[in-house]
């Protein structure tokens, strides 16, 4: 291939390079599809596709808000210890103080979006590091959580709270339809507004954008605030699915975010990002997952192929795109 | 031009990597077939699905801890030697629950996704894991848990395999009401309060405890099993009760290596310090005879336990609602059989 003259794949070669620095996440995705399909039968039945798309709801939520943290040349390393603690609010307001559930929710999404504003008005108001930030408010909101709950878990017996992860819209169960919707609503935010233009402008060259007129405070603290909102709700979707509020939970969730944002195609440069892109990385992530599960592949090494599979997708993700410029 | 030889490489790499995984696999799964055959044509009872193919799964608690990973270990084997003798056709290997029961929640929806017919599963959480159990049971899997029940285990699953952690508490108060004759003072370090082990091993050591005048509790102290709290209890206990301080019962026996050791440093190893689950650390201190006796925990015992009642099962034979793995009192005499070399 490498020796070829002008076509590859039947494409004209720029074509190809196009087609490949822009889908290349794509295409890999399709790949690991094929392959896993190809070796294990029950993995191509609608069923699991449906339970893939299920799983990766609550981690497309926190990938959704890290991609914003990530652009604007940040990180929200928060988020783990946000389910942890909206878990925990869930689980006293609903099981020990009676309150109804939309409320509850209500309240649980203020309280993460409100850290999420802390986080974002720390960063940009005192330019202090993103990481650092994040991280020492992840072990407030961790010791919140513990707080919160007394450091046991609380038991939510409520059936119609549990009805938030298992209802079905059709033969779509809700979490999906929350991944579809809080994607066209990320989609359009962060192509079609004016405040994802300055997120771009801000984390490509924050004194261009400054000198443009772009308030770094507020753009930094609504994508802090969107990341703690979509926190929340990736929260409530853990507690439904499990029943149970515990203040232990998400430890490490920020790691497969970060992953789906990179292989989306995030750069930690800042200011590059696609919301379609971090989906296909969201999914590659999931598959990654129940492909290995349902062939059967050992997990001592699944880890490890995991890793290997996000330096290998971004590697050439990179290789296709330097070409492209 | 180098770049793209790179990037061809690499894709290459990665077909090649993934490829050898699956021809692996598809070399057992010929294997399988042929067994298949031979079996299919004895009526199988075991077949809970009616799809023709047995298939077990086994969603792991996590694949770190030193207690968990000789229990994935023996699961492996012995599933293993029933797929190659053609007991079953095909287990789902050793899913990693990472400790977590939203990762357990999706490893059940795998094994449904996979048609299992008999699922071996120890829970991260009592509650929060139930969600695991009963998507199986609805799905009319039948669920096998082991090591300790989940909410709704009594009600829905097959069967539950665990250790009877009464009568361990039981088997510690009897170690210390053995090896001091003259009775005298003990203190008891707790696991996390609220753990079903916690509370059952409790119930077993004031069983016999409270019964017995001789002995006199100082106070049940809340160490979260970790052993450094262990030994700072043990070090202000010597200190407030000095030469009448006789023991020191833990929950577990991270904490009791370490309270032995603190007693030790201090010159008192006439303190009898005595715990459970047979760890690598306490079992080594058991042969030096640094410490008397560890009770021991049979993990991989308990996940044998699961499977034989899966064998019974697929021959038709009547099943156990409930089978209690006993504990094992492990002193100088016995540690080299479970001490790994």
């Amino acid at each position: 291939m490498a020796k070829n003259n002008s076509k590859i794949l039947g494409m004209d070669r720029e074509k190809f390079r196009m087609f490949m620095g822009k889908y290349g996440i794509g295409v890999i995705l399709l790949i690991m599809m094929i392959v896993i399909a190809v070796m294990e039968p029950s993995f191509r039945t609608g069923s699991n596709m449906i339970n893939v798309a299920t799983q990766v709801s609550i981690n497309a939520m926190i990938a959704y808000g890290m991609c914003l943290a990530i652009t604007t040349e940040g990180i929200d390393l928060s988020v783990g210890a946000q389910l942890a603690l909206v878990s925990c609010v869930l689980g006293t307001l609903i099981s020990n103080k009676g309150w109804s559930i939309p409320m509850a929710c209500l309240a649980a999404l203020v309280i993460s979006t409100a850290w999420g504003v802390i986080n974002g008005f720390l960063i940009s108001k005192f330019n202090m590091f993103p990481f650092v930030v994040t991280l020492s408010t992840q072990l407030i909101i961790r010791g919140l959580a513990q707080l919160v709950s007394g450091g046991q878990a609380i038991p939510i017996t409520d059936a119609s709270f549990k009805q938030i992860y298992s209802v079905k819209i059709g033969p779509i169960p809700f979490p999906i339809i929350v991944l579809i919707i809080v994607t066209i609503l990320m989609y359009l935010l962060l192509h079609w507004t004016k405040f994802g233009r300055y997120v771009f402008a801000v984390g490509d060259n924050m004194q261009a954008a400054i000198a443009s007129g772009v308030s770094i405070l507020k753009t930094k603290t609504g994508a802090y605030a969107i990341s703690g909102f979509l926190a929340g709700i990736a929260g409530i979707i853990f507690t439904a699915k499990t029943a149970s509020a515990q203040s232990n939970i998400g430890v490490g969730y920020e790691t497969d975010a970060v992953a789906a944002c990179v292989l989306g195609g995030t750069s930690f440069a800042g200011g590059v990002t696609t919301i379609p892109g971090v989906l296909m990385g969201i999914f590659i992530i999931g598959f990654i997952y129940n492909g290995m599960n349902l062939i059967g592949i050992d997990s001592y090494y699944q880890s490890m192929t995991k890793g290997a599979v996000i330096i290998g997708a971004v590697l050439l993700d990179m290789v296709m795109n330097k070409k492209n410029s | 031009m180098k770049k793209k030889v790179l990037s061809v490489l690499l894709c290459a790499a990665m077909v090649a990597s993934m490829a050898i995984g699956c021809g692996s696999d598809k070399k057992d799964d010929t294997a399988g077939k042929t067994d298949d055959k031979k079996t299919e044509d004895e009526a199988k009872g075991g077949d809970v699905n009616g799809d023709g193919k047995l298939v077990v799964g086994y969603i792991s608690k996590n694949i770190v801890d030193p207690f968990h990973a000789p229990i994935n270990d023996y699961a492996k084997e012995t599933l293993d030697g029933l797929k190659k003798d053609g007991t079953i056709d095909d287990w789902t290997g050793v899913l990693d629950g990472e400790t977590d029961a939203n990762k357990q929640i999706d490893r059940a929806d795998e094994c449904i996704a996979k048609n299992c017919d008999y699922v071996i599963i120890l829970p991260a959480e009592a509650t929060a894991s139930d969600a695991a159990v009963t998507k199986m049971t609805d799905a009319g899997i039948k669920v096998i848990v082991v090591n300790s029940k989940t909410d709704s285990t009594d009600d829905v699953a097959m069967a539950y395999v665990g250790p009877d952690d009464v009568e361990a508490g039981k088997m510690l108060a009897q170690w210390v009401i053995d090896n001091v004759p003259d009775g005298g003072k003990y203190a008891h370090c707790q696991g996390v309060i609220g753990n079903s082990a916690q509370i059952q091993r409790g119930q077993g050591i004031e069983e016999l405890m409270k019964d017995n005048d001789k002995f006199e509790s100082v106070g049940d102290f809340p160490c979260e099993w970790q052993a450094d709290k262990a030994a700072n209890v043990a070090t202000d206990m010597m200190n407030q009760y000095g030469d009448e301080l006789k023991a020191i019962i833990c929950d577990n026996d991270d904490m009791s290596s370490a309270a032995q050791k603190a007693c030790n440093d201090a010159g008192r190893t006439d303190i009898v310090c005595v715990g459970v689950d047979g760890n690598e650390n306490p079992l080594q201190m058991v042969k030096d005879g640094e410490m008397g006796a560890t009770v021991l925990q049979d993990g991989p015992g308990q996940v044998g336990g699961a499977i034989d009642l899966i064998k019974k099962a697929i021959n038709g034979e009547t099943t156990e609602k409930e089978v209690m793995i006993p504990f094992v009192l492990v002193t100088k005499d016995n540690v080299d059989e479970y001490l790994k070399k």
